[in-house]
């Protein structure tokens, strides 16, 4: 190992990838005892963690050089190992640790249920090395590295998708994972190959300048459709709403918490890094993306009854918002408009942080509903809140920061993101002011359809009358569970009302990405965040808002005390129309509370209803009503369906005509293939 | 004066919007009425405006003749049509209303793309009359592609006059005035020979919709 | 200093003008059905007597049923801050624009459909639901609105563009300000359960949307939330006729006798609209709710119209 510049967060940095390899194998030596193996796996993996937030946090805000680690160079040519961690990196890499150590301590708990029933060793393996490959994904400084890290992240992610393999639809999910993250790898790959036929070189800090034009813009859509896949973007989401439920939950966290923004960061490490953002249209489509994901991904969220499946639907919105910063960033820097890009991007990472935030404690909370209820199902659920009420307060936080409402942190990212589509308005030509006018309007129809959404994912499992036996016997869960989805919870109100300092970090990577910072004009210290372009008027405090929150409801407590005198209570049911026994099944289910808007968006979702009634003596009382509903997958349908055909009949066709099973026939295309190649070699 | 003719250009717009999102036959005529009468005061203003600067009165004239006809007589004359045939409610759309009213936006700013580009009228605060005026004839059209019953594609065919007027009107401060009462006179026969024709399908087909007319193939 | 007073001056108005409201609409709602009606204040008298009675709470329900009355009323008036009832005092650096009023309020809806969810109630299930609908539908409209009209000062601070529409006298006789407008006045309609959307008098399960989820509140919890639905509804009549019909530029003097006159017009401009928002009120019935996509698609192309215009105009 040689490594060049040995700074403090080098070593750190290098002890983080030491400790999380230490984890993996700890839990195969372990594998025998399954409590010890998952104890010591974890706290090796937060110790690791640590090590990670710390080399992060001093990059980040320290240390202004690129610290560059070869840790491997073989004589065979273009494979080596070699680490660059610069403030890119370095941002990820904290998202990576922070959601790491709350997944970790959550996982203490939350593994205990496979005691003695599943491989635990096995399992912490996987999550270590997973951890580990993901973390590799965000340094290498080689795209051949890149690439066998990234495959190794899928190939890791696959397994802990199918670990509960007994089902057959988590196979199923496995499989569609595998394929979709392998047909996206496949185009990153040809773009590694253009850019290496170019300059020779697959390293990641060299120069693009060698590549001409209309390869660059090959190059971007390759990108673009290599990473959105990972990303979960529509139309290439199918895998994601899959995948995440078959997960154990930690893994879940995980995934949507940090695995799918790894494609974020190929897309700011590949475009605007490497290639450098030279064309309008890129930013373009990115928005256009982004806002498509956006709408698209709450919509069909709302029609999930699956808390997994509903929160998976939810990364690919987040996804889309996190795009549409992109792709303004994008668009301004093409325009060398260099402040909007910063902030822009700004917005569109702390985003992205947020969102490993948020994300990773839903599906933490969704972990923990199914740890205490063994349902996954909300139709099922109801009532929770008086079985568990620190997950349910915890759940309330997170669901309060998704849908962006003061004074948590969701808010600050999509007011960031609003301010950047704002200023695109202004100087925005023909098209590009009414892109960003409408992506205004999708940010806001996602915004509120998001609120809607979570009313209903909370409402409908933790308030109310439960609705099946499960929630009768539920407890609450392990207090290292809680502790976990804690930490997360904290950091969410933390970042909430104080942005700034969170966004001097982010203004750091950035600026060293663009060249511009935005924190100068960025006034007000810890409390209040300026609207970055210096009008006094234009800005947000959340801190102030949440203390006048504050004050109103002592003002009101104490005013009521006065007129109203002592707070009589008197317990009684709920209305019941004079019909006195109200009971579970008469309260709104979740279908029930998103047909509203299933009707008036049915050109999405193509609902179908079936009602079975079975007839008593009288029509009046019959003796069941069997009520179904269901949605289309327009996507699915139309999209893929199509394609699939296709496909089948030409293999079905090549099966016939060219796989004839002979083999002679074979030799005669290599013999053909040969020929081919040296005539090629000849000619060319 | 410039303002106010900007805002009776977004209000004659937004008449046609309305036009669209409406289901009732009566509201078709009365927003026809409306949106005439938004296009009479325009060329009322302009017929002072000009009057008064170079002294010529054939846009009052004009002016009298719209509040005459679009106003009073073609209401008018499609109130009795509209008496005399059952369907009094548009119930099945091709598209459903938000869709229809969401397509009526893409084409206003389709027009503004496609007219921001055209030399000569790029020109500040003509260019937002023209545009306005332009997707007013597009949206007539839409409205004729939109509608299934006769007298909607009778409104549709005034919308579109409508819009080739008020084009005409703020672009270029009018036709010369012989032009105009060409117009007129074409329209009314339009109408009376759309309105005949209304009775006849009615009659033929016991219903007005329009596409009891594919019936007529051999 | 200023800061103080403005903020006594903002919630004093607010929270004493907002039932206020609600009693001349009944008033002239009133008239034009040839009825006498009750007195303009009665709506003081009720929120007295509910503080004073004692509450009803249903045994399903959580905590979260106890403070959405207090969350729900505090965020209306935290976004009344936002607003001012009066230009003439300008706080100094006071935080928060137009996309942070947005969402305050949408900190007390959130809560309100939830605690309608709390009591297991089949009413509040349907209410929050109907809710959700009709509140995603209008938002996209709310804020292209607000960026439309915050285009000129190029902020999106409330101060800042009143200030702007002050310079333009009259903003009325304009293209863009007409059709966002007009695109308020439908929002406001939506926003505040106003009749073609929602029905405030009825108690009839096909109609009701705000009166659904609130049926299980009594007491003081009641009243919290209707002076919070009062006060919301103040805040969007303020946010229309502050931005939309500026007075202060035509006030000469200063000192404390402007902001007084400044206020006493504002005072007339708010009668003004609810005089208007009764008018609509006994003018239209109550839409079917599947016909309620059909005004938010209205209120859409108003404000994306009003957009557009803007542009065409060339600034």
């Amino acid at each position: 190992m040689q490594i060049n510049s040995l700074s403090e967060q080098g070593t750190l940095l290098i002890a983080a990838i030491t400790l999380f390899l230490l984890a993996a194998f700890a839990a195969l030596i372990l594998i025998k005892s399954h409590k010890l193996c998952n104890i010591v796996s974890n706290v090796i993996c937060i110790i690791a963690a640590f090590f990670g937030v710390a080399a992060s946090v001093i990059k980040i805000f320290i240390d202004n050089t690129s610290t560059h680690i070869n840790i491997f160079t073989s004589t065979i040519p273009f494979i080596s190992i070699e680490i660059e961690f610069d403030k890119l990196s370095a941002f990820f890499v904290l998202c990576l640790s922070v959601l790491v150590i709350c997944v970790s301590i959550y996982s203490i708990g939350y593994i205990s249920h496979y005691y003695g029933k599943r491989n635990v060793g096995l399992f912490n393996f996987l999550y270590s090395t997973f951890i580990l490959s993901m973390l590799l994904v965000m340094i290498s400084s080689n795209a051949i590295f890149f690439f066998f890290a990234w495959e190794a992240m899928s190939f890791v992610s696959y397994f802990l998708v199918v670990f509960e393999s007994e089902h057959v639809e988590n196979q199923k999910a496995g499989k569609l994972y595998i394929i979709m993250t392998h047909i996206g790898t496949a185009f990153l790959l040809i773009a590694f190959m253009i850019m290496f036929s170019y300059t020779g070189s697959f390293d990641l800090r060299g120069s693009s300048t060698a590549i001409p034009e209309f390869a660059k813009n090959i190059m971007f859509v390759l990108f673009l459709i290599g990473f959105g896949t990972k990303a979960g973007v529509i139309p290439v989401h199918i895998w994601l709403p899959r995948a995440h439920p078959a997960a154990p939950s930690n893994v879940s966290a995980l995934m949507s918490g940090i695995m799918i923004k790894t494609a974020i960061y190929g897309l700011l490490r590949f475009v605007l890094c490497y290639l450098h953002v030279e064309n309008t249209w890129w930013g373009i489509s990115i928005l256009c993306i982004g806002i498509i994901s956006a709408v698209l991904g709450v919509a069909y969220a709302l029609m999930e009854h699956n808390i997994k499946r509903l929160l998976a639907f939810h990364s690919v919105e987040n996804i889309g918002i996190i795009l549409i910063g992109l792709g303004v960033g994008f668009i301004a820097l093409a325009q060398k408009n260099e402040f909007l890009g910063a902030l822009a991007i700004t917005a569109s990472l702390l985003h992205t942080f947020n969102h490993t935030l948020f994300k990773g404690g839903l599906f933490l909370g969704a972990g923990s509903i199914q740890y205490a209820t063994h349902t996954k199902n909300i139709e099922k659920l109801g009532g929770l809140i008086k079985k568990m009420p620190i997950t349910a307060l915890l759940v309330l936080c997170f669901s309060l920061a998704i849908c962006a409402i003061v004074p948590f942190n969701g808010f600050i990212s999509e007011w960031l993101t609003y301010q950047a589509l704002f200023a695109n308005i202004i100087p925005g030509e023909a098209g590009i002011n009414i892109l960003s006018i409408l992506s205004v309007a999708a940010l806001a129809l996602a915004g509120a359809l998001a609120a809607a959404c979570f009313v209903k994912l909370f409402g409908i499992s933790f308030l109310g009358r439960s609705r099946s036996a499960a929630v009768e016997n539920a407890k609450e869960v392990p207090v290292t569970m809680n502790i976990g989805m804690g930490i997360l919870a904290l950091m969410c109100l933390a970042i909430g009302l104080f942005p700034t300092l969170f966004i001097r970090g982010v203004d750091k990577v950035v600026s060293g990405m663009v060249g511009t910072s935005i924190i100068n004009q960025l006034q007000g210290g810890f409390i209040i965040a300026f609207y970055p372009l210096s009008i006094s008027g234009n800005a947000i405090s959340p801190l102030v808002i949440l203390g006048a929150i504050v004050g109103v409801i002592l003002l009101a407590i104490f005013v009521i005390r006065i007129i109203g005198g002592k707070y009589i209570e008197r317990k009684y049911g709920t209305w019941d129309c004079g019909f006195e026994s109200l009971d579970s099944k008469m309260q709104y289910s979740a279908t029930g509370f998103s047909k509203p808007l299933r009707i008036v968006l049915k050109i999405l979702y193509r609902p179908r209803r079936e009602v079975e009634i079975e007839e008593s003596a009288s029509s009046y009382f019959p003796t069941s009503i069997k009520y179904k509903v269901s949605t289309e997958q327009i996507f699915e349908k139309y999209f893929y369906a199509p394609i699939l055909r296709v496909l089948k009949s030409l293999s079905r066709k090549v099966k016939f005509s060219v796989q004839t099973g002979s083999i002679h026939a074979y030799l005669v295309y290599i013999f053909i293939a040969v020929i081919v190649l040296m005539l090629y070699n000849r000619l060319v | 004066m410039s303002d106010f003719l900007d805002v009776l250009s977004v209000l004659i717009l937004l008449s046609s919007f309305i036009l669209m999102a409406n289901k009732r036959i009566k509201s078709y005529i009365q927003t026809f009425r409306i949106q005439s009468a938004l296009i009479a005061l325009t060329a009322g203003i302009m017929g002072i405006d000009i009057l008064s600067k170079e002294g010529r009165f054939d846009v009052l004239i004009v002016c009298v003749i719209i509040i005459a006809m679009k106003v009073i007589y073609i209401p008018h004359l499609l109130n009795k049509a509209y008496t005399n045939v059952e369907y009094k409610i548009e119930k099945d759309f091709f598209l459903n209303i938000p869709i229809l009213i969401f397509v009526c936006c893409m084409i206003v700013v389709f027009c503004y793309f496609s007219i921001s580009n055209t030399g000569g009228i790029n020109l500040g605060i003509i260019n937002l009359r023209v545009v306005n005026s332009v997707s007013l004839i597009l949206i007539g059209l839409f409205f004729m592609i939109s509608r299934k019953k006769a007298i909607g594609q009778i409104i549709g065919f005034l919308v579109i006059e409508n819009g080739l007027f008020i084009t005409a009107m703020l672009a270029t401060q009018g036709m010369p005035f012989i032009v105009d009462i060409g117009i007129f006179i074409d329209m009314l026969t339009a109408v009376l020979i759309l309105g005949i024709m209304v009775f006849k399908i009615n009659e033929k087909f016991d219903s007005i919709d329009m596409n009891e007319l594919k019936n007529l193939r051999g | 200093m200023a800061n103080v007073l403005y903020a006594v001056i903002q919630i004093f108005v607010i929270i004493m003008l907002a039932p206020l409201v609600n009693g001349i609409i009944k008033k002239v709602k009133a008239f034009t059905q040839k009825r006498k009606g009750a007195p303009v204040l009665q709506m003081y008298f009720d929120l007295l007597k509910l503080i004073k009675k004692s509450v009803v709470v249903s045994d399903v329900s959580s905590w979260i049923f106890k403070v959405t009355p207090y969350i729900v009323f505090s965020s209306a008036v935290a976004a009344a801050l936002l607003v001012p009832v009066t230009t003439m005092i300008m706080p100094v650096g006071f935080a928060g624009d137009i996309i942070l009023m947005v969402y305050i309020l949408a900190l007390g809806r959130f809560f309100m459909m939830l605690a309608a969810l709390d009591t297991g109630s089949t009413f509040g299930g349907m209410g929050a639901s109907r809710e959700a609908m009709i509140s995603s539908l209008i938002e996209p409209s709310i804020l292209i609105t607000l960026f439309t009209v915050a285009l000129i000062p190029n902020s999106t601070s409330v101060y800042q563009i009143m200030g702007s529409m002050k310079a333009a006298d009259f903003p009325l006789i304009h293209p863009v300000y007409i059709l966002t407008f007009i695109a308020m006045l439908v929002i406001i309609i939506a926003e505040t359960s106003r009749i073609p959307v929602d029905d405030p008098a009825t108690h009839l399960e096909l109609t009701m949307v705000h009166e659904a989820m609130i049926l299980e509140y009594s007491g003081r919890n009641l009243a919290l939330i209707e002076l919070g639905a009062a006060v919301k509804q103040l805040v969007f009549i303020t946010l229309l006729v502050n931005i939309f019909i500026p007075h202060d530029q035509f006030i000469s003097i200063a000192g404390i006798g402007a902001v007084a006159i400044s206020l006493l017009i504002y005072l007339i401009k708010v009668i003004f609209v609810a005089v208007v928002i009764a008018i609509v009120e006994v003018s239209t019935v109550k839409l079917r709710l599947f016909s309620i996509p059909n005004i938010a698609a209205l209120a859409f192309i108003l404000s994306f119209l009003g957009f557009l215009q803007y542009f065409i105009l060339g600034r």
